[in-house]
């Protein structure tokens, strides 16, 4: 059974920043920069500033329903049938997520280091953790994640060293050359990169805090946060690249560790991503939880055995997962994921809030 | 069975219920016109004072009763043999008189101890020098003399249907939470066992998750350690003749804490506190990650140092996964040889284990001296944790982290970190969160590091101590 105790504001900080920060960071400014150039990170800003937006939607939505977590509160929203339908397509969605975000990184793994290790051992062990990780308490979850943050820090100080290496800061000028049409819609790729935050939506009631004012202010310095580290990384990678180089380099951010030298460490991008691996495990577990517990209301009463879930669903991910290790297919599938994104963390919330607003409006009247 | 008035009559039924037993004795004086007998284990008795406070008085007052007589404190009465026969046992004197259908039991037990001593597995350089011994009541009085307050509440329990072991629990009423307490007592009044062999039956009749490899209860030979542990609102638990004693809850930074931390200033408390944390995880990894290095990513390290590992492995035909099971095998033989034998053989043992097999196995191209060098300082580095149980654990999480690291090179130690990590966030004493309370914000004074102790004005949460504040918040010195 599951113990649904509280967490306190750092480790929801801790959690939504690690969630947001996933395997975009090796490939960042690759999608952008094919619509905003060398202002790639204005893009990124862009986004950052839309993710605040559905964040301030979320907090009003949670709000209204503090007391209790998006599955459950669905219903009393758009009815039971509906809610159960909606539960089920955001545990579908997350477990896409996992699915989309343990393959990529596991394919970057078995292009850049483990070369000779078989496409379903990586996946299989990578599953394997996260689902481990996944079946304890949303509490031990944010303790693990704390843990982690340490580690990023570390990777956050790789990246900030060996980026200042030979470059050259008029890779970044002029500033804004390629007008605003070209950055809107260069923030349109950056906006999913920013996905995690939605985490509030099942988290609010668990969240240990004096004012509920607290919750959004949290969740808000963490995509300051993350915005920030994605701005840094960008202007990192520009600064190394000139544009055109850009867009032939899927993977800037490992070119740029491979070639800087510590006296003590040579090849500073395998090491960069073994510590990777701990901050994108995050991204993982969390949508693993947070699809078992989707599931877990889509009947009429909820289903207690947690951790059966999260192996149910790991299972089904590592099936898909054994076929995909093909590159074309991975990019068709990212293309599809983004627009499903784009509509599970941003429309569908609106829409909620909105009927929301108005039922309550109509009960009040 | 009730005592008849025939002292021949309760000799032999005595006699039946011991079972005959050769150092079971009795023996008969006359008073004035009353016949007394004395009923004894030879082996259990002090003998001057039943000559001098029971035998003594009642020669000297013919006529006065028993209880007025005798200068014991110990005293009560009965007319139950079963009972005489269990005091018997304990090494109380039971006295009859001829006539009397009564039992007088009297507490005249020998203590045969040892003296209050040094600890041996537990040294420190600053703090007390005193260690538990054997002997529950002296135990017992240790304490009371460390917490002279009439707060200490001290509960007797009998464990072991057949052993009678006795065990104290110790708690400060004002401090220790109820819900613990009330899940302690449920705990230990589940115990069923035939007998009691010290602390560590209690340990693992008591503690949850029996298969993890973490210890979760704190096993000290040191009074101050547990008075100080006492005063956080923890429990105690004593056991009669094991001279350690046990502390719940406890959570998983307490295994690196020592009264050394508190006595030498919180700069170089911390310093010693950061730095077996850090072995902890030196300890845990260390072979692994040389593995690693070796195997499969000999691209991280520089040239020139990669160069000198591949001359240290020139010659050696095992790989370097099985050079660092055997040395670390090795190593726990030796330490196992150090601790069975006596301590004058010992030293022979580190100088032909250490010195001899260590040039031996290099010299014979059998093991690279770099992985001898790796495993002596993961043993030493595992040794320096003050706990023996966290210390073990260290070594031995050593091997799944090799193992791992043979095979996903760097990508499975990260792994192996990230399970543990998780399996101590899953890990809960008593209900309370194991490893919580080093990441959380309002305990981090006390567990990577030792803050001054003015700064450790909570107690820490693991315990949930009912009282939080320690120190109020006035100053005493200058800044």
């Amino acid at each position: 059974m599951i113990h649904l105790e509280k967490i306190s504001i750092n480790q929801l900080i801790c959690l939504v920043i690690l969630t947001q920060i996933g395997v975009s960071v090796l490939t960042l400014p690759y999608a952008q920069i094919r619509n905003s150039g060398n202002d790639s990170w204005l893009s990124i800003l862009i986004g950052g500033v839309l993710a605040q937006a559905v964040i301030l939607i979320i907090y009003q939505l949670g709000k209204r329903y503090s007391d209790r977590s998006l599955p459950q509160y669905i219903t009393a929203i758009v009815g039971k049938p509906l809610g159960s339908v909606v539960n089920f397509v955001f545990a579908a969605y997350f477990m896409e997520n996992i699915f989309m975000v343990t393959i990529t990184y596991s394919d970057i793994i078995n292009r850049w280091v483990l070369f000779e290790t078989p496409w379903f051992v990586i996946i299989g062990v990578s599953f394997t953790i996260a689902a481990y990780i996944a079946s304890s308490t949303l509490r031990s979850m944010a303790t693990i994640t704390q843990m982690i943050m340490l580690m990023f820090l570390i990777c956050f100080v790789i990246v900030l060293v060996s980026g200042m290496g030979k470059g050259d800061f008029r890779h970044l000028l002029p500033i804004g050359t390629h007008g605003i049409g070209p950055l809107l819609k260069g923030a349109v790729p950056s906006f999913w990169l920013y996905s995690g935050y939605e985490l509030l939506l099942y988290a609010f009631p668990f969240v240990r805090s004096r004012k509920k004012k607290d919750i959004v202010m949290a969740v808000s310095a963490a995509n300051g946060f993350t915005t920030f580290f994605y701005m840094l990384i960008t202007v990192i990678v520009t600064y190394n690249f000139s544009e055109s180089q850009l867009k032939s380099i899927p993977e800037p951010m490992v070119f740029i560790l491979r070639k800087f030298r510590w006296p003590v460490v040579q090849s500073l991008d395998i090491l960069f991503m073994t510590i990777w691996l701990s901050v994108v495990a995050v991204t993982v577990y969390v949508y693993l939880f947070m699809s078992a517990r989707y599931l877990a209301f889509i009947g009429s009463k909820e289903i207690r055995n947690h951790p059966f879930l999260v192996w149910i669903i790991v299972v089904v991910c590592f099936g898909f997962g054994l076929g995909a290790s093909d590159r074309q297919w991975q990019s068709r599938f990212s293309d599809y994921h983004n627009i499903v994104t784009a509509i599970m963390i941003a429309i569908v919330p609106t829409i909620l809030l909105l009927i929301s607003l108005a039922r309550g409006k109509a009960a009040g009247g | 069975m009730i005592a008849d008035q025939s002292l021949d009559q309760n000799e032999k039924s005595l006699k039946e219920m011991l079972f005959h037993s050769s150092d079971f004795k009795s023996s008969d004086f006359v008073a004035g016109h009353r016949h007394f007998r004395l009923f004894y284990f030879d082996t259990m008795i002090e003998f001057a004072v039943v000559q001098d406070h029971i035998i003594r008085p009642l020669l000297r007052n013919a006529d006065i009763s028993v209880r007025d007589a005798v200068t014991i404190l110990e005293y009560s009465e009965t007319d139950l043999l079963s009972v005489a026969s269990q005091a018997l046992v304990e090494g109380q004197t039971v006295v009859q008189i001829e006539g009397e259908p009564k039992l007088y039991l009297l507490g005249t037990q020998l203590n045969k101890e040892r003296a209050v001593n040094i600890p041996v597995n537990e040294r420190v350089l600053r703090g007390s020098n005193q260690a538990l011994i054997e002997n529950l009541d002296t135990n017992l009085n240790l304490m009371r003399k460390q917490i002279s307050t009439a707060d200490l509440v001290v509960k007797f329990y009998q464990l072991g249907r057949r052993s009678n072991t006795k065990v104290a629990v110790l708690y400060l009423r004002s401090l220790a939470n109820e819900n613990v307490l009330k899940e302690f007592d449920r705990r230990i009044d589940s115990i069923d066992i035939d007998y009691v062999e010290g602390t560590g039956f209690i340990q693992e009749m008591i503690e949850d998750k029996k298969f993890s490899m973490f210890p979760k209860m704190l096993i000290t030979e040191r009074p101050d350690r547990v008075k100080s542990y006492l005063l956080d609102g923890k429990i105690a638990i004593l056991t009669d003749g094991s001279p350690n004693c046990l502390i719940v809850p406890v959570s998983f930074w307490a295994f690196f804490q020592t009264p050394d931390d508190y006595q030498i200033g919180w700069l170089f408390g911390s310093a010693f506190r950061f730095l077996r944390i850090i072995c902890f995880i030196f300890a845990m990894s260390l072979p692994g990650t040389y593995v690693a290095l070796v195997t499969f990513d000999p691209r991280i390290v520089p040239f020139p140092i990669a160069l000198t590992l591949q001359s240290s492995m020139q010659y050696i035909a095992l790989p370097p996964v099985l050079e660092a099971l055997t040395m670390l095998l090795i190593l726990e033989i030796l330490r196992e040889a150090t601790i069975r034998l006596p301590s004058s053989i010992a030293n022979t043992i580190g100088v032909v284990g250490g010195i001899v097999i260590g040039t031996v196995v290099v010299e014979s191209n059998l093991i690279s001296n770099m992985m001898v060098i790796v495993v002596a300082l993961t043993g030493i580095a595992s040794f320096i944790i003050p706990s023996y149980e966290m210390s073990t654990t260290a070594r031995y999480l050593s091997y799944p982290f090799i193992l791992m690291a043979s095979i996903f090179g760097l990508f499975g130690l990260e792994l192996s970190f990230l399970m543990v990590v998780t399996h101590l966030a899953r890990l809960n004493t008593m209900g309370i969160p194991y490893f919580y309370s080093g990441i959380s914000g309002d305990t981090i004074q006390d567990t990577w590091f030792r803050g001054p102790i003015r700064s450790l004005k909570k107690r820490p949460k693991e315990s949930l101590a009912k009282d939080e504040m320690r120190i109020s918040a006035r100053r005493g010195g200058t800044e």
